[in-house]
């Protein structure tokens, strides 16, 4: 018995040994190989990829459709389709990069793309580019430029670009008797139109959301202020004090009752399609320019007969505080079919019949010509339209590229959320939260 | 541990199947002639060996899936590892900064203690006064247990969390039913003050297993010791604490050191209720749920083994140390 379990010991410690040696080894990384052969995307469309994206109901159904007709332009092809709610499928794929099981064509954003280009698990695409399997010919530059990493090299072909705009409730607004922003707004401007606004609000509606929480309206407003948010090591690039002042300004606003309670802030649904602004309970909030469409069908169910409309950032001293924020395809290191993925991926972003189907739902399409067909569609829907040429006014305008350092997405975001969240509730000063927020952010950003 | 009962009984059951063999096997009679001794020996060897074969998948599921992973999870603890590229050695790094440089590592902690503290013993008595509640006799007797344990069925899904939010939530069911007495009360799940009792009256929606097993306790308890406590005029709270509290101790040490253990693990309430968060403010930040946040989020899973580790550590210390106390205050029956 002695000796069985001795053997026993000795059979598990062995086993566990295999087992941390497995596990060693699948950390180790060679790095993606440029010199591999297909790394440059040529070769013969077939055989079976995995596709990975985030997104709803609507989303999921669109992304389909485009892939089924990808798969029936080229027969022989199989693709796996793997999709997730936005928060959770980031960590879903982290768990798959870590068991080098990545999809073929991965799904993101200039928000998390150094969070993986940091760590090689993705291939840069500019062979593929190179070759010719990738169009980037009808693409803004500074859009495709968004799909770069922090080397310089082109890690997601953006498909879609989304910006971020000020959501008013049209209706609300002429009832309060305060009527449009004028063109080119800018932020003490804004922020007198809401707390007039607020005066003749009815019971339980407030003129704005609380932006303070908001790491969008935040980048809006460092940029329409010159002020730099990220500097070159990948920490925070503005000042403490840009930060309390931007604070100050919504925690005033907040008191006099102009936004809505911390409680109501926590309580809300995450979905842009179910918030607030949605819902009729307040007249504005930042809102991603794509889900103006899906924030007005809900509206008209929740509130009948009131209008949403969408308005470019609030202007500055440094011009518009507008950013925008592709969304479009990378390539995995691990991906055993690259022909098929460049070729899914070209498909996506460049082909007329795909980008009238996906119709713009991730952000507006990123090839000129797939834009303008949209446009000139006639069958688009009003709400779509007004999105898209909002799109196209901001770029014209030649936003700003924002390179967002590696964490940015799972520190600098929530912990920005938390911080104010300790202001709301009176849990800390805004010098205190500020001093928090810096030392969590910096702490992780940039590694 | 738990391997030498299973491995006895395996090896009763395959006796006469491995006794088979061996008589297929050879000349039997001449072997057990020749040498007896060796030949007990070796089919004493062969039955152990079936054993084992037997016992072969769980044995490599338990290394392969348990001992293996959390060996390696060990490892990580003195590791910077970001999921992506090769851990790093970093000594007790992980260990310090917890305690000396991570305030939301020390308010999880907080956060689960209270919880700890306060969602056990209610529960204890929650399970406790139902059972005794169900230990009658009376009509639809099984009904109502059955209808009991309902709520336990269902309350560690993720589905009831998500109707947590909304039965607690601003406009809420718990909102509309206190307007009615004219109290006003915000949100429940959106406070900070009150997100964290949301979570811990889940908890106690799962009271079935604990009801049950105090419920079969009090089965137990002879009908006699109740009749003579009677007969000594004791009254009904009387019997309760003298006859049926000691009676019971067994149990309620048992079910006491699964609710704990189980209430520091406690992750999917708050992970679903705060939307994996941990808000408002902190407020429901688990350490479970810190501790994924750390591992899968932010990419720090050598930090989230070092968290694990502790919380096995604090784990196995609170076990042996609630054992030891037991001495002093459970009865077993069996002494004096």
């Amino acid at each position: 018995m002695k000796l069985q379990r001795a053997t026993f010991l000795a059979g598990a410690t062995a086993a566990a040994l295999l087992l941390s040696a497995c596990g060693g080894g699948t950390g180790a990384n060679s790095g993606p190989a440029a010199d591999v052969p297909g790394a440059d995307g040529k070769g013969e469309v077939k055989g079976d990829i995995a596709a990975a994206w985030w997104g709803g109901t609507s989303r999921i159904e669109l992304t389909n459709k485009v892939i089924d007709m990808f798969i029936a332009e080229n027969p022989g092809v199989t693709v796996d389709r793997q999709s997730a709610d936005f928060a959770k499928y980031f960590d879903k794929l982290n768990v798959q990069a870590a068991s080098k099981d990545l999809p073929c064509v991965v799904q993101l954003q200039g928000r998390q793309i150094n969070d993986y280009t940091k760590r090689n698990v993705l291939l840069p695409l500019d062979p593929m580019v190179e070759s010719g399997a990738i169009d980037i010919a009808d693409i803004p530059k500074a859009v495709v430029d968004a799909g770069r990493g922090t080397d310089g090299k082109l890690y997601f072909l953006p498909y879609g670009a989304a910006y971020d705009a000020v959501g008013v409730n049209t209706t609300l607004a002429e009832q309060a008797g305060v009527g449009t922003l004028s063109e080119g707004y800018d932020w003490p401007e804004f922020i007198s139109y809401l707390s007039k606004a607020q005066e003749k609000m009815p019971d339980g509606v407030n003129a704005s959301n609380n932006g303070g929480g908001r790491p969008n309206y935040f980048i809006g407003w460092t940029q329409a202020n010159g002020k730099k948010l990220f500097n070159d090591e990948g920490k925070l690039g503005f000042e403490k004090s840009d930060l309390t002042e931007y604070w100050k300004m919504w925690e005033d606003l907040r008191q006099k009752g102009v936004t809505v309670t911390p409680q109501q802030s926590s309580e809300e649904p995450t979905a842009p399609d179910q918030s607030y602004l949605a819902h009729g309970q307040v007249m504005s909030d930042t809102l991603p320019g794509n889900a103006f469409t899906p924030a007005s069908k809900t509206l008209s169910g929740a509130a009948p007969g009131q209008a949403l409309t969408t308005l470019p950032y609030p202007s500055g001293p440094s011009g518009s505080g507008n950013a925008l924020y592709p969304s479009g395809f990378a390539v995995s290191a691990n991906c055993q079919n690259i022909p098929t993925a460049a070729a899914f991926i070209n498909y996506f972003t460049n082909d007329l019949e795909a980008g009238k189907t996906f119709a713009s739902d991730n952000g507006a399409a990123t090839n000129t010509k797939v834009l303008d067909a949209q446009i000139a569609d006639p069958s688009m829907s009003a709400t779509k339209k007004h999105e898209l040429e909002t799109y196209k006014k901001i770029v014209s305008e030649d936003p700003p590229t924002i390179v967002f350092p590696a964490g940015y997405q799972s520190v600098f975001e929530n912990s920005f959320k938390r911080a104010y969240e300790e202001v709301a509730f009176g849990r800390m000063s805004v010098d205190q939260a500020a001093d928090k927020f810096f030392d969590e952010a910096n702490a992780k950003l940039g590694q | 541990m738990s391997d030498a009962p299973a491995a006895k009984e395996l090896t009763e059951t395959v006796r006469p199947e491995s006794l088979g063999t061996i008589t297929d096997d050879g000349p039997r009679s001449a072997r057990q002639t020749r040498r007896p001794k060796s030949r007990i020996m070796k089919s004493k060897t062969r039955e152990a060996i079936a054993a084992y074969v037997f016992l072969i998948p769980w044995i490599l599921g338990m290394i392969l899936l348990t001992l293996g992973p959390m060996l390696y999870s060990l490892y990580l603890s003195f590791t910077q590892y970001d999921l992506l590229s090769d851990p790093r050695w970093v000594g007790l790094q992980n260990y310090t900064r917890m305690f000396t440089a991570d305030p939301r590592y020390l308010k999880s902690v907080a956060v689960t203690l209270v919880y700890v503290a306060i969602s056990v013993p209610l529960l204890l008595i929650v399970s406790m006064l139902l059972a005794l509640l169900l230990n009658r006799n009376m009509k639809f007797l099984t009904g109502y247990r059955a209808l009991f344990y309902l709520p336990s069925l269902m309350g560690a899904s993720v589905a009831i969390a998500a109707l947590w939010r909304l039965v607690f939530g601003a406009q809420g069911l718990v909102n509309q039913a206190l307007a009615i007495f004219g109290i006003e009360h915000g949100s429940w799940v959106g406070n900070p003050d009150d997100a964290l009792t949301t979570i811990i009256t889940l908890t106690l929606w799962v009271f079935g297993s604990t009801m049950i097993i105090f419920l079969a306790g009090l089965r137990q308890i002879p009908k006699e010791l109740h009749e003579a406590a009677t007969m000594d005029g004791a009254g009904a709270i009387r019997r309760f604490i003298s006859v049926t509290i000691p009676l019971m101790t067994p149990l309620i040490f048992f079910n006491t050191l699964m609710g704990t253990i189980h209430a520091f693990q406690s992750f999917t309430g708050a992970y679903v209720v705060s939307g994996g968060t941990g808000g408002p403010a902190d407020s429901t930040l688990f350490y479970t749920l810190y501790l994924y946040q750390r591992g899968f989020a932010q990419l720090d899973m050598g930090y989230a083994s070092a968290m694990a580790w502790v919380l096995l550590a604090v784990l196995a210390a609170f076990s042996a140390f609630f054992f030891w106390t037991a001495r002093f205050w459970v009865h077993y029956g069996d002494e004096r």
